[in-house]
């Protein structure tokens, strides 16, 4: 099973953009000849898995370690730290390179910085007085790709680092690897964003155009139309609703790390007891690609009726006379026969969380919330919560949804609130909280709350959702279709200007733009939809857009956006890019933070 | 025939053409060869000229002080300059690859000057010992020199980019050798310059042999072969070769490492050749005082008579021979000229140059000609645009041209673009060989030499304009001409004014997009023209090259500004470590503080690696609840330090920290919770530590206040878990969840049940219920299920328990179907279960519940 998903139905070329970050790697690891022991970071090395064999890796004579405090055992003299330009792993390598030191250890050091290096990263060597002893370099990965449609920026603390911290690097980050896309597909004309981070992007993309020119008369038409760009800001209501598309369900329950998630051997079936085993996610399971993305009661329906069929088939082989072909097919079902299992053993699995009594009552919680009618009995519920030692990312995940859907809570009950959190969960995460007051995630009501005006006019709430047979992208949350995507359905089909009255109501600016060869011709510059003659691709695809969420995507969120670019009237072929996939939980863990 | 007198000016040696077409009348005056010392450089580059001072010469009313002077090819004046260095004779003297002259006193100091005469800072010297036993004589080849001193010791520079000297292996001779030669590094296997010394005094044949020393080791070569000394060598262009002279007399050919002779002639005079040298790779040249020899490998050799000094210029193509009144250059003619123009060629290219003569003066023999070479025509045209590239003289060049294009008319395969090119060349050849500029370069110099390199080193004689008009023509990229011409126009124009001198600049720059107005302020910056160059870099795009530059020139401010707008965070930082390092910490505080960006970077830089200075800033700025959270921070890791706390069972400094915090806290209004917290903080920190002393169990300390109730609970100290209650005001309701899960956590279901029956529970017996499920315990869970108030909270818990019926009955008492639904999955593998709720759901005929 390939853990590196196959990119050859990609709308864009991303196999090249793949290939170029391998060759890249391999020959920093060239570079330095010999043995070596390649220090990763952990995280780090999650996102290079999707990039790159680990075997590829050992046939360059490299010896694979984690980056920590704790120093590493390794007899080579050469070692490669390759991490991202981060200040706090500068102190790991600062304290493996002094334990060296002090154990009289002479060895070659090599820093790779991720994306690029960072003054304030070669700061703390030089302050550390190591800088001397380290040949410092730069691997320049922006992005990773998921799948055929999603990429990757691995920024998981972009959004914190912004609205908390400030620290805008993340932005900058971004608008690099959009440019390095336009460097291969060519400037995208068309820019829509919503957001105060995504703004800056879009002016921090023009900068570098400006700045370092795409030579585009060497490209004849761009192959990205548009990149439509949203602070996650701007809906946060949705991450935080449990996902229910069969993905969504898995990465919600089991979570899903880089395109893999690892359960017990026994769920698969599988005879080794109390194992781990890794079951890569991606659009190379040509069954995991079916129904990724639909309901899971419907994916539920849909492996019996397989299963069942293939029962069937299997009891006519073993009693009816058979033609070789009709052999051959039913060959051919069987060869489908281990993904079969593996999904229903997966769904099984699922199952058992989802007919949970707690799993409903917050499910019909999310409902209510978002319904915005029973304050009163969200606030008892949450505060049972409390008062029940619920795991605190599964309070803080309500409480953050219900603070949001009424911008904020009356200050007594914020303060209510607060106390018994700190009180029930220790002193220490006063840090959470205030990082949550500080995002706005979770604070003291200062205005009405317009969610309501928001949830009528872009129908967000659908009645009679027929998940099986969706017409709306609500199945994926069961009656609620999701803000972001809504905003984007109508960023696709119109543009900003009819839904701007709404867009006032959200957080952040909005822009609209265009750019490169066509933003002198005023001719073109029309709002509305997209003319015709300039969006053709010649070979007859569909042309595309490139959806950038800025702070994170769920699985449901990219289900509904492949559900958007199903759809028959739908002109463009869609692809994903996102500072990191997310949940609820990871979500509102980057928010965590223990004074302790 | 019109080119009868074409062929008559060559010279037949062996079975090949040689011709010397004058490039140049020099244009110089009183310039005598004779008296001075010359460097040229080659691909037509300049002279240098000075006084040789080994020599006893009368000065003709002229300073004694001796000038260098700097010359075109032409003989135009570039530059001049009193020779005043010390450190003895001048021994060397030659110009390197980018046009430095690089001239070798005899105390081993190296003065390098520019084209315009200028001397270029440091001097460099070959080393000490030089300095002590004084430079004898030194051969350069491309950016290198060897020299060797009076005591018989080789120092090198190898490349004067990179100036080092470095002493060769010791040749081992006492007598000084009588010639030198170097083999260029690239030509030689151990990648280092190989110098060759030829020894031997006339007598011992035995003793005769070339020595070649490299940097580690010295070999003999030659012996018997040579049969005598060696007068003088010269090294072919490709190393491959050495042509050398011999002491009796005779001119010898062998490969360079001595292995074998290829050519052996002898020479009328034993007296070696003032000058020695390769003419292309065909022939040798020899020059004694009025005669210039040429020799081929086989035949006659030529003979040319001078009767003025003249200087022999090695090209790659030819040898350029100057003389105090004109520059010549001898090269071998042309394949297709030789075609085109022996006398009575009959060669297809012979005829369509004729063809062509015929057809201006209207002659049908032109057709004739045509007719003749119709199927070699493509052939004829080659040779025709081939022999017009090899031409100096522009009308010939015409003509041949025009012979081309004329043949090409009736010729349907032919690479048209072939004559475009050529004529691109010509044009570009043509306007650098002009008087005024005077590189006189050949076609096959410049093919070698490449368009960018005789841009560069246009530019660097500052004719600009010119360097300019070729880059555009030949479409390369002009920024480089653009570039130094700013540069240059800056250095020279000290008394323009700032504004003035900006405009000039901004107007020929805009003409270059993408250049790089950061460079051009830098170097106005060096310049000492601060002013001008933050003018400059005011129009620089690119933020990464601006901001550096405005953090050297002083403008800190607008560097902050203009790296915040960027986006580029890493920019910011760059500012900020530089204001940082550059202000006093107040100051530092005051100019962050004002741009958030930078001091939000600040604070997160600070928070991993500047505690301490980060609690100034925040104290500095006012922001006492971040100290206060800082401080607050700090009492954890005190607990986690050992050492801190052992010394204080008390946990003292650490609740003096965290009351500290409280008291930053409570200085503004906002954090008035904050405040509070810490107090509580504080106070339960006190009461845990009292409990582990009295229960002498260390499990306390940094649980929360509810689990400090649930471990006194379970322990069993009913009484303790009261007094936290009360201490901080703890809800009825969170009580009860907390003693209700102790108790089952502990499984005392009697004290469960006592509890249960103390007063109504504040939120009724669904913790219980809850609490006993959870332990597994239905026995226990029956006996609160029907206090419980809600029908549909009853139904679902005798579901849990399996109880399907009561479960049913409660559900339908809520008249909630899509709770019977939901059961009915629950109950799905029980059939007998399951159609009872089938039976409820339909009686109560609810529709649509999935």
């Amino acid at each position: 099973m390939a853990q590196i998903p196959n990119l050859d139905n990609a709308p864009v070329n991303l196999t090249s953009i793949r290939e170029q970050s391998q060759k890249e790697l391999i020959n920093i690891l060239k570079n330095v000849r010999g043995k070596k022991c390649l220090v990763i970071d952990p995280k780090l090395g999650d996102s290079l898995s999707l990039t790159i064999q680990t075997s590829i890796l050992k046939e360059q004579g490299v010896e694979l370690r984690h980056l920590s405090a704790e120093p590493i055992q390794s007899d080579c003299n050469k070692v490669i730290f390759l991490v991202r330009s981060q200040l706090n792993l500068m102190r790991f390598i600062c304290s493996n390179v002094h334990d060296d030191i002090s154990k009289g250890l002479q060895r070659e050091y090599h820093v790779y910085f991720v994306p690029r290096r960072t003054v304030a990263c070669e700061k703390v060597l030089e302050d550390e007085k190591l800088h001397h002893m380290i040949t410092i370099g730069e691997y320049p990965l922006y992005m990773v790709a998921m799948d055929e449609d999603v990429l990757s920026f691995e920024l998981d603390l972009s959004y914190k680092e912004c609205q908390v911290d400030g620290d805008a690097s993340s932005l900058w980050h971004i608008a690099k690897a959009i440019h390095k896309l336009e460097f291969s597909f060519g400037v995208i004309p068309h820019v829509r964003a919503k957001g105060k981070a995504s703004v800056r992007i879009a002016d921090i993309l023009n900068r570098m155009e400006a700045e370092e020119p795409i030579n585009s008369s060497d490209m004849a038409v761009p192959e990205i139309n548009t990149v439509i760009l949203l602070d996650r800001e701007v809906d946060m209501v949705t991450p935080l609703c449990s996902q229910l598309t069969y993905e969504g369900l898995i990465d919600e329950f089991l979570h899903i790390n880089n395109g893999s998630v690892e359960i017990d051997a026994s769920v698969l079936g599988l005879q080794q007891e109390g194992k781990k085993t890794k079951v890569p996610l991606n659009s190379s399971d040509k069954l995991f690609k079916e129904i990724r993305d639909l309901n899971f009661e419907v994916v539920v329906q849909i492996l019996r009726q397989k299963a069942t069929s293939m029962k069937q088939d299997y009891t006519d082989m073993t009693t009816t006379t058979q033609s070789v072909s009709e052999l051959k097919d039913f060959v051919k079902k069987l060869n489908s026969l281990p993904e079969m299992t593996r999904h229903i053993n997966l769904a099984q699995h699922l199952s058992t969380f989802t007919s949970k009594p707690s799993f409903l009552g917050q499910l019909d919680m999310e409902h209510t919330i978002i319904e915005s009618q029973s304050y009163d009995i969200c606030f008892e519920y949450i505060e049972e919560l409390i008062h029940k030692q619920e795991p605190l990312t599964t309070v803080l995940r309500l409480l953050v949804l219900f603070s949001i859907t009424n911008a904020g809570l009356p200050k007594k009950h914020f303060d209510y609130f607060r106390r018994e959190l700190l009180h029930s969960y220790g002193f220490e995460h006063i840090a959470t909280l205030n990082n949550l007051e500080k995002a706005g995630l979770f604070k003291k009501q200062e205005s009405k709350s317009n969610w309501l005006t928001i949830k009528r006019t872009l129908q967000l709430v659908v009645e009679d959702t027929d998940t099986a047979n969706p017409n709306d992208i609500a199945y994926v949350f069961s009656g609620y279709a999701p803000l972001s995507i809504r905003l984007i359905q109508h960023a696709i089909r119109s543009g900003w200007r009819p839904v701007e009255e709404v867009l006032k109501l959200l957080p952040g600016p909005h822009l609209e733009t265009r750019r490169g060869g066509f933003s002198n011709s005023p001719s073109f510059d029309t709002f509305y939809g997209v003319s015709n003659s300039i969006d053709k691709v010649p070979d007859g695809r569909r042309s595309l857009v490139l959806v950038v969420f800025v702070g994170g995507v769920t699985f449901a969120e990219i289900s509904a956006l492949r559900f958007l670019s199903a759809q028959e009237n739908m002109a463009y072929d869609l692809i994903i890019a996102t500072t990191k996939i997310v949940n609820g939980q990871t979500l509102v863990e980057t928010f965590m933070e223990k004074l302790g | 025939m019109a080119n009868v007198s074409v062929a008559a000016e060559w010279q037949l040696l062996y079975n090949r053409y040689y011709r010397k077409p004058e490039l140049y009348p020099m244009r110089w005056k009183h310039v005598d060869l004779a008296r001075n010392k010359i460097a040229a450089a080659p691909f037509g580059g300049p002279l240098a000229v000075i006084r040789d001072d080994s020599k006893i010469v009368q000065l003709h009313g002229e300073s004694a002080l001796r000038k260098l002077r700097l010359f075109s090819s032409s003989g135009h004046l570039l530059a001049d300059t009193v020779w005043r260095n010390p450190g003895g004779r001048l021994i060397g003297m030659s110009w390197t690859d980018d046009h430095t002259l690089v001239c070798v006193v005899q105390d081993g100091t190296v003065y390098r000057y520019d084209v315009h005469a200028r001397l270029i800072e440091p001097n460099l010297s070959l080393g000490k010992e030089c300095f002590e036993s004084n430079v004898a004589d030194c051969a350069f080849w491309g950016n290198g020199v060897v020299c060797i001193t009076e005591s018989n010791q080789l120092f090198c520079i190898a490349d004067f980019k990179n100036p080092n000297a470095v002493k060769l292996a010791d040749p081992g001779i006492v007598e000084p050798p009588r010639c030198m030669a170097v083999i260029e590094p690239q030509y030689t296997v151990s990648g280092n310059v190989e110098v060759l010394l030829g020894v031997g005094d006339g007598g011992e044949e035995e003793d005769a042999a070339v020595i070649a020393v490299e940097e580690d080791g010295v070999q003999r070569l030659g012996g018997e072969m040579l049969r005598g000394p060696l007068q003088k060598m010269v090294v072919s262009r490709d190393g491959k070769w050495l042509a050398s002279f011999t002491h009796d007399g005779r001119l010898l050919v062998t490969t360079s490492d001595l292995t074998g002779v290829i050519i052996e002639r002898e020479c009328e005079s034993a007296l070696p050749p003032e000058q020695l040298a390769w003419c292309g790779m065909d022939a040798v040249l020899l020059y004694w005082d009025d005669m210039l020899l040429m020799m081929g490998p086989d035949g006659e050799p030529v003979t040319y008579l001078y009767d003025e000094p003249i200087i022999l210029i090695p090209e790659c193509d030819g040898v350029r021979i100057l003389s105090n009144a004109s520059m010549e250059f001898l090269q071998r003619v042309p394949d297709s000229t030789v075609s085109i123009f022996t006398i009575g060629s009959t060669s297809p290219a012979a005829l369509l140059y004729d063809a062509l003569d015929h057809f201006d003066r209207r002659s049908a023999k032109a057709d004739e000609n045509l007719r003749l070479i119709r199927s070699s025509l493509p052939e004829a045209v080659e040779a025709c645009v081939d022999a017009a590239g090899h031409e100096f003289d522009v009308s010939r060049q015409r003509t041949l041209l025009r012979a081309a294009s004329y043949g090409q008319a009736f010729c349907s395969n032919f690479h048209r673009d072939r004559i475009q090119e050529m004529c691109k060349i010509l044009r570009v050849l043509n306007a650098v060989r002009s008087f005024e500029i005077g590189i006189p370069l050949s076609i096959q110099q410049y093919k070698l030499l490449t368009p960018s390199v005789l841009i560069g080193r246009l530019i660097n004689a500052h004719q600009h304009l010119l360097a300019l008009r070729i880059s555009e023509y030949l479409g390369m990229n002009q920024e480089v001409v653009i570039m130094h011409w700013a540069c240059a126009k800056i250095t020279a124009s000290l008394a323009i004014p700032d504004a003035t001198l900006l405009e000039i600049l901004l107007d020929k720059l805009k003409v270059c997009k993408g250049i790089s107005y950061a460079a051009v302020a830098a170097h106005a910056d060096k310049n000492g023209r601060r002013k001008l160059a933050a003018l400059l870099v005011e129009h620089e795009p690119r933020s990464s090259k601006q901001v550096p530059l405005l953090l050297s020139i002083g403008e800190e401010d607008t560097a902050l500004m203009k790296a915040t707008e960027c986006g580029d965070t890493d920019l910011v930082y760059l500012v900020l470590f530089h204001i940082w390092q550059k202000r006093q910490p107040l100051e530092f505080f005051g100019t962050i503080q004002a741009r958030q960006l930078a001091r939000d970077l600040f604070i997160t830089y600070a928070r991993c690696y500047k505690h301490e200075f980060l609690k100034d800033f925040f104290l500095s700025t006012g922001q006492l609840q971040d100290v206060a959270f800082l401080l607050w921070k700090e009492s954890w890791e005190l607990e986690k330090n050992p050492m801190a706390s052992k010394g204080s069972p008390l946990h003292g400094p650490r609740i003096k920290l965290i009351e500290k915090a409280q008291n930053l806290f409570a200085e503004t209004k906002e954090h008035t919770f904050e405040s509070k917290a810490a107090e509580e903080h504080a106070k339960l920190l006190r009461l845990q530590h009292e409990l582990e002393v009295t229960t002498k169990q260390a499990i306390f300390v940094d649980s929360s206040i509810s689990d400090t109730i649930r471990t006194c609970i379970v322990l069993g100290n009913h009484r303790a878990a009261l007094k936290v209650k009360t201490e901080f005001k703890v809800s009825e309701k969170r009580w009860y969840w907390l003693k209700v899960f102790a108790l089952a956590t502990i499984k005392d279901w009697a004290a469960l049940e006592k509890f249960s029956k103390e007063k109504k529970p504040p939120i009724g017996y669904r913790p219980f219920v809850e609490a006993c499920i959870e332990a597994d315990e239905k026995g226990e869970a029956i006996k609160y299920i029907p206090k419980l108030a809600d029908p549909r909270e009853k139904a679902e818990s005798y579901a849990r328990i399996g109880m399907a019926k009561e479960a049913a009955d409660a559900a339908a008492q809520s008249k909630d179907g899509e709770l019977l639904g939901r059961l009915k999955l629950t109950f799905a593998q029980n059939a007998a279960a399951s159609s009872i709720f089938d039976t409820l759901r339909d009686r109560l005929s609810f529709q649509g519940a999935s």
